[in-house]
């Protein structure tokens, strides 16, 4: 069977437990619940959270080098820490941070293959307690916003030429424009439905097993490129913020090694607001 | 209430929901919610048409901690409320009730109830003011 392209970004349950007290690993619970750390979390886990340390408070970007030099020096991390990102929600939030700590350049990020559920499902500790840890000394990378993520004008640019592939990972109720039509549910935040012309629709949950871990990477390179998803092509990835299609970043950047692969965080809470941009249905 | 006291005390809501359930006899039931998170709440309404008060008020939902222990919070709170109180309710005010500096991240989630429950209102005056066949 083939290996992952990058294995080293994956650990799994086991090697997290035996690195609890590696001083040289800073865990991190990444999650769409913000409470669900204080119920109970992995020992020596750090809460970060994708809104309040994450964004700009006021614009709707993420934060400068300053901010990011800041909150890692809080949470312990130097530049050569080894980061394990985990969380709820099939580690969404873990892939999304573990893609804002790569806009910064951090080396060694890495994600807990199956998050949180599987650490629990295993039946291993969990604890209330949270840590002390004592302050890093974090100099970053100014932010790249070139490589590993896609803007509004980029896409549209990205959708007329030969070689490019998108990549909704909705579902597909997202992706017909069905979902943002029912009248119970108008928080969805856009004012149109339907898909970014020329994308494939290939939701992010299809490259996950049951119990949250990735799918095999015979499975995965199935499933992309049965889609015309190649690695050749310069791709990007959509959800409707950005979180669901940094799982799906994380899968075809690191688990297949596509060189090409971007993050368009704008997503359709951008497009399917935007005036004039054209949308399929 | 200081950080800690506000996480248990929403955490406490989640756990044990204060009027988790349905009203049989409800003149109202309205359901609001994020379907890319998977927050739902049902809101059961039931109301006192002299008083334009609530009578009952109950609720029934699936999702995250804040959005549940909000509506478990807000459902205690407006047991008996007059009408005009839950419709004068805005959304700043509900973060205040449940603790801003820990919901201040996930307003849609901490408002999701009192949205929910307004619409109710909403819909009870309207077809309140119907007249009868």
């Amino acid at each position: 069977m083939a290996e992952y392209a990058h294995p080293e970004v994956l650990v799994d349950t086991n090697w997290l437990a035996e690195h609890l007290n590696d001083p040289t690993v800073r865990i991190l619970e990444s999650n769409e619940d913000i409470l669900l750390y204080d119920t109970g979390h992995i020992p020596g886990a750090l809460k970060i959270d994708w809104l309040a340390d994450l964004n700009d408070p006021v614009q709707r970007d993420y934060l400068d080098k300053a901010g990011f030099e800041k909150l890692a020096s809080r949470l312990g991390i130097n530049n050569d820490t080894t980061v394990v990102f985990y969380g709820d929600k099939n580690n969404w939030w873990a892939t999304y941070a573990f893609w804002v700590f790569k806009l910064f350049g951090h080396k060694d990020a890495r994600i807990l293959n199956g998050g949180r559920a599987k650490w629990i499902a295993e039946g291993r500790e969990l604890t209330k307690e949270v840590p002390q840890v004592a302050p890093g000394s974090y100099v970053a990378n100014e932010r790249d916003d070139s490589s590993i993520r896609a803007f509004r004008d980029q896409v549209l640019q990205h959708i007329k030429q030969e070689g490019a592939a998108l990549v909704d990972v909705r579902s597909p109720q997202e992706y017909s424009g069905e979902r943002t039509h029912m009248p119970e549910y108008p928080q969805e935040g856009t004012l149109r439905g339907g898909h970014i012309p020329t994308a494939k629709s290939i939701p992010w949950a299809k490259a996950a097993n049951e119990d949250g871990t990735f799918k095999s990477p015979d499975e995965l390179k199935t499933l992309y490129e049965g889609q015309g998803i190649t690695p050749d092509k310069d791709v990007i990835a959509y959800c409707r913020i950005g979180e669901r299609s940094s799982h799906t970043w994380f899968v075809l950047k690191y688990l297949l090694g596509y060189p090409k692969v971007r993050n368009y965080d704008g997503s359709w809470t951008e497009w399917g607001n935007g005036v004039g941009l054209p949308i399929e249905k | 209430m200081n950080r800690q006291e506000v996480i248990e005390r929403l955490l406490d809501h989640y756990r044990s929901p204060r009027h988790r359930g349905k009203l049989p006899d409800a003149d109202v039931v309205r359901s609001g919610g994020h379907p890319g998170c998977g927050d739902v709440i049902t809101v059961y309404l039931k109301v006192d048409p002299e008083k334009q008060q609530v009578a009952a008020l109950s609720f029934e939902g699936e999702g995250c901690t804040v959005s549940q222990a909000a509506a478990s919070i807000l459902t205690e709170k407006m047991q008996h409320a007059d009408l005009a109180e839950i419709e004068a309710l805005d959304d700043q005010e509900m973060i205040d009730i449940l603790g801003r500096e820990v919901v201040q991240a996930r307003v849609t989630c901490a408002t999701l109830a009192l949205t929910t429950l307004q619409r109710a209102v909403h819909q009870y005056r309207r077809e309140a003011s119907k007249p009868h066949e």
